[in-house]
């Protein structure tokens, strides 16, 4: 049975409709293995080759993978959620709780939505301070870090632009709120309010200069800088690991407290 | 602990051990993630109510057709241009079946029958509430960003009075709010704008307080500022709940500020008849009945009962609040004293007006007021009452010498049925719903806090129920329905007929009572058309001497003792202006008939139309009260007009009780000369 199923596999991966679209082939050598990750365009922003334990669930407890997990969730459910979703004053509203009433399944995905929003900015902060911690943050990984920091601000910046749109009072005052905060900001701080939200006041404008940002802007700069933060990582030696370090960088760093005690 | 540990350790091996395995359970439990939620909507509400309806009606004799009828899944009444989503009728199923009248329980009941469809108009427009809402707490309860609970049922006429603005039958309550707005001073302080822009007016007629010291004392003043209803229990004023020293310094700001006027008893001190005859007062018990003083004026009786209508003021106590002088000045001539009084001017003789004003003396209650004890006012106190008046707004109502009307002087509720429940402060333990607010406020203004100057209504509950309905029809989606289903206000013209006629009436306040040309009061028949419709002989007579025509009313036209030339001016006037195009007196069957057509047309009364169930020909076999008695029509009405009237009655008075019986020419023509030959006084023509 099983040799019966590999062998239909093996002959899928080698017919030339395969072959045309995954060049690398069929075969279990490291070479094939490697040409797989290096020849699709989606992986090879990884290492063709890591070590078992940098992949290991402790060395990093999978936070970044996880994180990009509920981003993918984020933009499957959000696109499904755009289809439903007018973004205009009388409407934004009506279309939330339509959403409850009528569509099917809708609930589910505006609290799939909404809880992945959630997860991905708690995951994020685990994942920055998994990083601190490990201090994976250092040479030559500090420029990795910096995108990382941009990332997180991105993420801040597409949860607090989600906030607006189901247009109900808490998402009025808190936008009102935050939007005034920018005020403060002094000699450019009305005009940047006033830039935010497309007025004085939070209204129509706001409302789709939020659903812009939410929807187009602010996702597409995270994906360049998802793409750009991955490529860092095999870049800058792959996924840190203590152990993988070289000797001599190790020395350099300083002993840790707990030896000093000893 | 340790086999805890090793227990989860294998859990995880089983479970996670190799990756297939942990793809495969991963998987699994998505699948079962993703089933919940249709599983979810298989259990939600309106599904499960769609099947107790289905179950409801299967047991019952025409439920095929009714489950034909039925349709599955979510409904929805769509109208872009009212704004309405209406999903309501996915539970509530048998709102239109007509077999489901037996049924009692929601949300199956069938909806009383209305002049509008479901379909046309959705649920909310009148009833509020979500309509998109597909559970019934969010349908019903729903309080979030700016939502509002459904309205209340008592206070379901507020519905209708979104877009009608105008007094219809099936809504008494909203009817009576809408004139207690406008009669009880509200619309003086708080600005009612309706939909379409015009503001709702007042029907009061407040006392000018310019020459008040004319009238009354201010002992009088200050017992009346402490408590109207004390005074007369149907007083429309408010109680301000003022302190002893405010009612006293607003009463010395009145006495002081009051300035005599030309024609003033004090000014032009007005001869007392009754000087040196003392009159009967039983004759002026029966002049206060002859002059139908009480179609205006009530008085409470032995028994507590007050009796009389409420156009005028109350007068149980009325010795105690007139000075003498004043009463037969007023008695004499009340548009002396004020021009604009809805009084009539009665040219009573002097003899009568002594009579009615010692008869109206007698009604003092020696115990009103007895103890009040006011000593002389400083300046301090005079200017206090001033600014009391003022903060009390009092010149909202009452032209004062010295204050003016005060513009705003409180808020605006031309939208205050949609007020946000969030902008409201309610008070601790009220249910948060608009009609709750808008009931306790009007109740007790003062609870919501000290600085409320709103003053104390002496409302009953069903008139409190109804402001409270005319309030709630003030909504904010009132303003957005489109113009074509808006019903305007039947607002008076003003219509004032011109001449020596026109000042007559006006001095006779016959709009008080009659409508003309879209103004007046609806007390007493509509005379627009009156030229048309009676005869001059019998105009002359009855404003010489008014007799009864509609036995079931009690109120009824007073005698104004108008001189001939007087008489003559106003009932040429009345048959030459008050004319319909619609009666042809051309067409028309003579005033005399064959006798033949005569007996044909009785026969029509008695059998065919059955005339007499509402009116009388004959006092002795008749019982008709409804109608007006027809004994002397012969010399009252026209034959035109009598004709028309036969043919389409509602094409000369709209609205009125006598239906329109569709009469054949011939019919109508024998009717009329029947009814042209009853002319005596002695039932000479019922009798032939």
């Amino acid at each position: 049975m099983t040799t019966k199923t590999d062998q239909i596999i093996e002959q899928v991966r080698g017919s030339r409709v395969w072959r045309s679209v995954f060049r690398s082939g069929s075969g279990n050598s490291t070479l094939h293995r490697a040409l797989a990750i290096q020849q699709n365009v989606f992986l090879h922003l990884f290492s063709t080759k890591v070590r078992k334990r940098m992949v290991s669930f402790s060395s990093t407890w999978y936070l970044g993978t996880l994180t990009l997990g509920t981003f993918l969730i984020l933009v499957v459910t959000g696109i499904l959620l755009m289809l439903y979703y007018h973004p205009s004053v009388p409407q934004a509203y009506a279309d939330m709780k339509d959403l409850q009433f009528v569509v099917s399944s809708g609930l589910f995905l505006r609290n799939l939505h909404r809880w992945s929003a959630q997860l991905m900015v708690f995951l994020v902060f685990a994942h920055m301070f998994k990083v601190f911690y490990r201090g994976a943050y250092r040479t030559p990984r500090e420029f990795n870090w910096v995108i990382g920091i941009v990332l997180l601000l991105i993420t801040l910046l597409l949860s607090y632009t989600g906030y607006l749109l189901p247009w109900d009072q808490l998402a009025f005052w808190a936008i009102t709120v935050g939007s005034n905060i920018s005020s403060a900001v002094p000699i450019v701080g009305s005009k940047i309010h006033f830039l935010l939200l497309g007025g004085n006041q939070v209204n129509a404008n706001a409302l789709l200069r939020f659903y812009v940002l939410h929807c187009v802007v602010l996702p597409l700069t995270a994906i360049v800088f998802i793409a750009i933060h991955f490529w860092r990582i095999r870049k800058d030696g792959g996924l840190y690991v203590q152990q993988s370090e070289p000797r001599a960088q190790a020395a350099a760093a300083p002993p840790l407290p707990a030896k000093e005690t000893k | 602990m340790q086999s805890i540990r090793k227990y989860i350790s294998s859990a995880w091996q089983a479970l996670f051990g190799d990756p297939v395995r942990a793809f495969g359970v991963v998987s699994l439990v998505l699948l079962l993630a993703l089933a919940v939620t249709p599983t979810k909507e298989h259990f939600s509400q309106w599904h499960s109510y769609q099947r107790k309806y289905l179950s409801l009606i299967r047991d019952r004799g025409d439920a095929v057709s009714m489950r034909r009828r039925f349709e599955p899944g979510i409904h929805q009444i769509w109208m872009p241009e009212l704004g309405v989503v209406d999903r309501c009728t996915t539970c509530h199923l048998g709102l239109s079946e007509a077999s489901l009248a037996d049924e009692h329980q929601q949300p199956f009941r069938k909806h009383p029958a209305i002049p509008h469809s479901v379909d046309g108009f959705g649920c909310v427009i009148c009833h509020g509430g979500q309509g998109a809402a597909t559970t019934v707490s969010e349908a019903h309860h729903s309080e979030r960003d700016g939502e509002a609970p459904i309205l209340p049922t008592r206070y379901i006429e507020a519905g209708c009075g979104q877009c009608h603005q105008n007094a219809m039958a099936g809504t008494p309550q909203l009817n009576l709010g809408r004139t207690m707005l406008a009669r009880y001073g509200c619309v003086r302080c708080h600005a009612v704008t309706r939909p379409d822009g015009t503001k709702m007016m007042p029907t009061d007629h407040p006392p000018s307080l310019v020459h008040v010291a004319d009238k009354t004392t201010r002992e009088w003043i200050y017992s009346w500022l402490k408590d109207p209803q004390a005074y007369a229990a149907t007083a429309t004023m408010p109680n301000y709940k003022l302190t002893d020293q405010d009612a006293s310094d607003i009463s010395a700001y009145l006495i002081s500020s009051s300035k005599p006027q030309p024609g003033d008893t004090s000014a032009a001190s007005v001869k007392n008849a009754s000087a040196g005859s003392a009159t009967n007062p039983a004759d002026g018990a029966s002049l206060y009945g002859q002059s139908f003083c009480s179609s205006c004026h009530a008085v409470q009786n032995a028994a507590g009962n007050v009796v009389g209508g409420d156009v005028g003021p109350e007068l149980t106590r009325i010795g105690n609040k007139v000075k003498p002088e004043w009463l037969n000045a007023w008695l004499n001539n009340p548009r002396i004293y004020d021009a604009t009084t809805p009084m009539p001017h009665y040219r009573f003789t002097p003899r009568q007006i002594a009579t009615l004003a010692d008869y109206l003396h007698s009604k003092t209650d020696a115990d009103y007021g007895a103890n009040v004890q006011l000593a002389a006012a400083t300046p301090q106190q005079i200017a206090r009452g001033r600014r009391l008046i003022i903060d009390g707004g009092c010149a909202a109502c009452h032209e004062i010498n010295g204050v003016q009307t005060p513009q705003n002087f409180a808020p605006d509720l031309s939208t205050i049925g949609s007020k946000p429940l969030a902008q409201i402060a309610f008070l601790p333990g009220m249910e948060h719903t608009v009609s709750t607010y808008i009931v306790s406020k009007i109740r007790q203004p003062r609870a919501f806090g000290g600085a409320v100057k709103m003053p104390q209504f002496a409302l009953s509950n069903a008139q409190t129920d109804a402001l409270t309905t005319a309030l709630l029809a003030q909504t904010g989606r009132s303003r957005t329905i489109p113009d074509t289903l808006r019903v305007a206000a039947a607002e008076d013209t003003n219509y004032q007929p011109a001449g020596h006629a026109g000042k007559l009436m006006t001095e006779l306040a016959c709009f008080s009572c009659h409508r003309i040309n879209g103004r007046g009061g609806d007390m007493a028949p509509d005379l627009t058309y009156e030229g048309s419709s009676v005869q001059r002989q019998w105009l002359t007579d009855f404003l010489k001497n008014p007799n009864t025509l509609r036995p079931s009313l009690i109120r009824r036209m007073p005698r104004f003792n108008l001189s001939d030339s007087d008489n003559k001016e106003l009932t040429d006037f009345m048959l030459a202006v008050y004319q319909t195009s619609a009666v042809d007196p051309d067409t028309a069957p003579s005033a005399t008939n064959p006798p033949q057509v005569v007996e044909q047309g009785r026969q029509l009364f008695y059998s065919k139309f059955a005339c007499q169930s509402c009116h009388i020909v004959d006092t002795k076999t008749d019982k008709g009260y409804i109608g007006p008695t027809l004994t002397q029509v012969g010399s009252r009405l026209t034959p035109a007009w009598t004709y028309a009237w036969l043919k389409n009655p509602q094409a000369l008075r709209p609205g009125t009780a006598e239906p329109n019986q569709k009469m054949s020419d011939e019919d109508a023509r024998a009717l009329t000369a029947f009814l042209m030959s009853l002319k005596g006084t002695s039932g000479k023509g019922a009798k032939q």
